[in-house]
């Protein structure tokens, strides 16, 4: 019984070392594979690098600075921007918006429509938040009280400044009144 | 073995029990040699545990590193790009075919399948400025070489369609600068050995062939477009003068970064012809140089009157000028047998302004003799004009720079710039230092970080630095440089004109035209050298071959397109306050 019983724990022993054996080829030639494959892509990435290269030079050397040159010569005559077409910081910015000079000419106005009030007295566009598309100053009153834990000072305070920014303007357009 | 062996001796056993002692000590030598057999595979199997153990642990500490293989190599190339400061490529390696004729592709009968004289018709239809009797001598002599070499794709595929297994066209590595011949006295280039030549090609060499520098590429401090703006205004002005050359350089005033460098005529990096290095003995006698000449860091001049901002900052500096507005006599100088004069009379006395503004030889004179020889000298050793310049580049002319103890005349001469001959850059960086705050470093053509800024050192006091960029944009905005005024860019700067010397003294009608600049002088940035080599005097110029007619608009005409790419923006509304000077000089009056 004994011998029996250790021959057939050999033939156990044996037979997963056999399975083992066969899976660690099986996985072996797999791992072989999926490396050849990853050499192939590899060496594609490669051509695909040398040829981006060869564009780009190809680029490069029919857009170079002479060859831009002579364009610019020969169909736009394009030259640097003068002094006058500059305009550095807010300084200069208010400096075109002086009030005209005594004699100046009268400025040629448009005709314009009014556009319906809305409920906050502002005839403006509401200021529109870039990241989130939300139009700031026509938020519906509702959805701030619904929100008031995570209410938003930043964008309250935009809504206030867009609803009083005809207000503001309406002001400035008083005083340059009373100057005239 | 051992039984029978005693059988075959006739003994016979005795006992049973010996018999079996035998059986058991085999029994036993058995299970020895089994459990031995089992502790050595267990010892392999240990070793192999520990030694799994053990790489793993490895790992998990180092972590697995990048595989480097041999594609990865092939994306290296063999020579590291160069670059400007913005990442632009100025140089790199490019692969290209060539048209190679190998004679033994057809290992039987002749090499060709058609007739030589076929081919080369195919091919001069090709390549039509291939010349048809060399392609056949080369064709019939049956030895293997180049056919034509840098050929475009689309061209080697109308090789391979006409079926000659003797045209191959190999893919070779070759260098190549987009740009063509921008910044080409910069760059330099790559002979037929793979060696670099002339510029930071030759002074990068070790580098760009290194593993780091064929991975990382070589940041220069050129800026493409600012190169590319000079060398597109000193080429119009050479056009407009008719001068034999000229040279540019740009400087950052706080660091020494050198953004543009430009020496005209000039060469094409990709095609450098043997002309374009050497010249003949009758154009060298002519006062020609070859093209590959860099004229800003190898070529000496003396540059004239753009030495006397520096000689009055010297007087200042060392308290000989104090007060501006004191008046020097402007008559002409008899010193031996030599008489300094000025160009035109500007009346018997000038002040220190207009000295500058009208370019006056012999009041610097006088005020170079009072501040003697020995602190003029020391103000020009400080400025490193006695050096070949500090760049990197190979090409630096060493200065004619007038050794020992300087005497009188020799003092006077060189306070307006002659009898010192010194290389552009060297303006350049003495410039720099008069208008930054007094702090002369080297230049440099390698990007700089923050902390690789050289501390540099003092040559002249910050006041006196003040005052200079007072005079300098005085000079632009009443004086002789007022072509070089750009408007909103507040420029400031000097001219100078000077006489060329040949083989019997100074000829006359030979100028090199120089304009030192700088810009915006209420905070100076950048200095700008732009100097014409013998321009002649045409319509466009109003028949003048000074440099208030011929580079002074370079630099009125460069300064517009370089100010807002390094962030300089045009502002009329501001400007340097020169509101002390400003009565000391009647507005108006013009000279060289």
């Amino acid at each position: 019984m004994n011998f029996t019983s250790d021959r057939v724990r050999s033939i156990g022993w044996i037979s997963v070392l056999v399975i083992c054996g066969a899976v660690s080829i099986g996985l072996t030639l797999r791992v072989n594979a999926v490396k050849s494959q990853v050499h192939d892509t590899e060496k594609r990435m490669v051509w695909v690098k040398q040829d981006i290269d060869f564009l780009e030079t190809e680029f490069q050397t029919r857009s170079n600075q002479q060859a831009l040159k002579q364009l610019n010569d020969l169909e736009f005559g394009y030259k640097a921007p003068i002094a006058g077409q500059y305009i550095e910081g807010e300084r200069q910015l208010a400096a075109l918006g002086k009030a005209a000079g005594p004699g100046a000419p009268q400025p040629i106005r448009y005709a314009n429509a009014e556009k319906p009030e809305d409920g906050d007295g502002s005839s403006l566009l509401a200021m529109v938040s870039p990241v989130t598309g939300a139009t700031a100053a026509a938020l519906p009153e509702g959805a701030d009280k619904a929100a008031a834990k995570g209410r938003d000072p930043e964008r309250e305070a935009i809504a206030r400044d867009a609803a009083a920014i005809g207000k503001r303007l309406a002001r400035i357009e008083v005083a340059e009144a009373a100057q005239q | 073995m051992n039984a029978p062996a005693s059988f075959s001796l006739g003994s016979i056993p005795t006992t049973v029990s010996t018999g079996r002692r035998k059986l058991v000590n085999v029994r036993q030598r058995s299970l020895l040699v089994a459990k031995l057999r089992t502790l050595w595979i267990l010892g392999v199997f240990v070793l192999v545990t520990v030694g799994a153990l053990a790489r793993i642990t490895y790992l998990g500490f180092t972590g697995v590193t990048a595989r480097h293989g041999e594609l990865g190599d092939l994306l290296i190339p063999n020579r590291g790009e160069i670059v400007d400061r913005n990442g632009v490529p100025l140089a790199r390696d490019f692969r290209v075919y060539s048209l190679w004729f190998n004679p033994k592709a057809m290992t039987e009968g002749s090499a060709l399948i058609q007739s030589p004289e076929e081919v080369a018709a195919r091919l001069v239809r090709i390549f039509p400025d291939l010349d048809r009797d060399e392609i056949l001598g080369k064709l019939r002599a049956g030895k293997p070489g180049y056919l034509r070499k840098s050929i475009l794709p689309e061209d080697a595929n109308k090789v391979h369609a006409l079926g000659e297994p003797a045209l191959e066209f190999p893919l070779e590595a070759t260098r190549f600068y987009p740009q063509g011949s921008m910044a080409a006295h910069v760059l330099g280039y790559v002979d037929s050995y793979g060696h670099g030549k002339v510029g930071m090609e030759q002074a990068f060499n070790d580098q760009l062939i290194s593993h780091d520098g064929r991975t990382k590429p070589s940041v220069l401090s050129i800026d493409f477009r600012v190169q590319s703006a000079l060398e597109d205004e000193l080429s119009t002005a050479i056009t407009l003068s008719n001068a034999k050359g000229a040279a540019g350089v740009i400087l950052d005033v706080d660091t020494g970064e050198i953004l543009a460098l430009a020496s005209l005529p000039s060469f094409d990096p990709n095609h450098v012809k043997p002309t374009d290095m050497v010249i003949s003995a009758q154009e060298a006698a002519n006062g020609d140089v070859p093209h590959g000449f860099n004229r800003v860091t190898n070529q000496v001049y003396e540059l004239g009157s753009t030495f006397k901002p520096i000689t009055v900052a010297s007087a200042i500096d060392a308290g000989v000028v104090s007060d501006l507005g004191k008046q020097w006599a402007a008559t002409p100088l008899h010193v031996g047998r030599f008489t300094i004069h000025d160009l035109h009379n500007y009346g018997a006395s000038l002040n220190v302004p207009e000295t500058l503004i009208h370019s006056s030889n012999t009041v610097t004179a006088r005020i170079a003799d009072e501040l003697g020889g020995v602190r003029l000298k020391q103000t020009m050793e400080a400025l490193a004009m006695n050096q070949r310049p500090y760049v990197e580049l190979p090409a630096r002319g060493f200065p004619i720079w007038p050794s020992g103890e300087w005497p009188r005349l020799r003092t006077m001469t060189v306070a307006y710039g002659h009898g010192i001959a010194v290389t552009p850059l060297h303006l350049a960086s003495a410039y720099a230092a008069l208008v930054n705050g007094g702090i002369w470093r080297p230049a440099t053509l390698k990007k700089l970080n923050a902390a690789e800024i050289p501390e540099g050192r003092r040559v002249f006091k910050a006041s006196t630095s003040a005052r200079i960029r007072q005079l300098l944009r005085m000079i632009v905005q009443y004086g002789t440089g007022r072509k070089a005024d750009a408007p909103g860019f507040r420029v400031g700067g000097k001219t100078g004109s000077a006489e060329k010397p040949g083989a019997g003294g100074y000829r006359h009608h030979s100028l090199i035209a120089t304009f030192a600049a700088a810009f915006p002088m209420d905070k100076p940035r950048f200095v700008v050298i732009a100097m014409m080599d013998e321009p002649q005097g045409t319509a466009a110029t109003s028949y003048q071959r000074t440099a208030a007619w011929n580079a002074a608009p370079v630099i009125q005409r460069v300064v517009p397109r370089i100010g807002p790419l390094l962030g300089i923006m045009p502002d009329e509304t501001r400007d340097i306050d020169i509101s002390d000077l400003k009565p000391l000089v009647p507005q108006g009056s013009d000279g060289e």
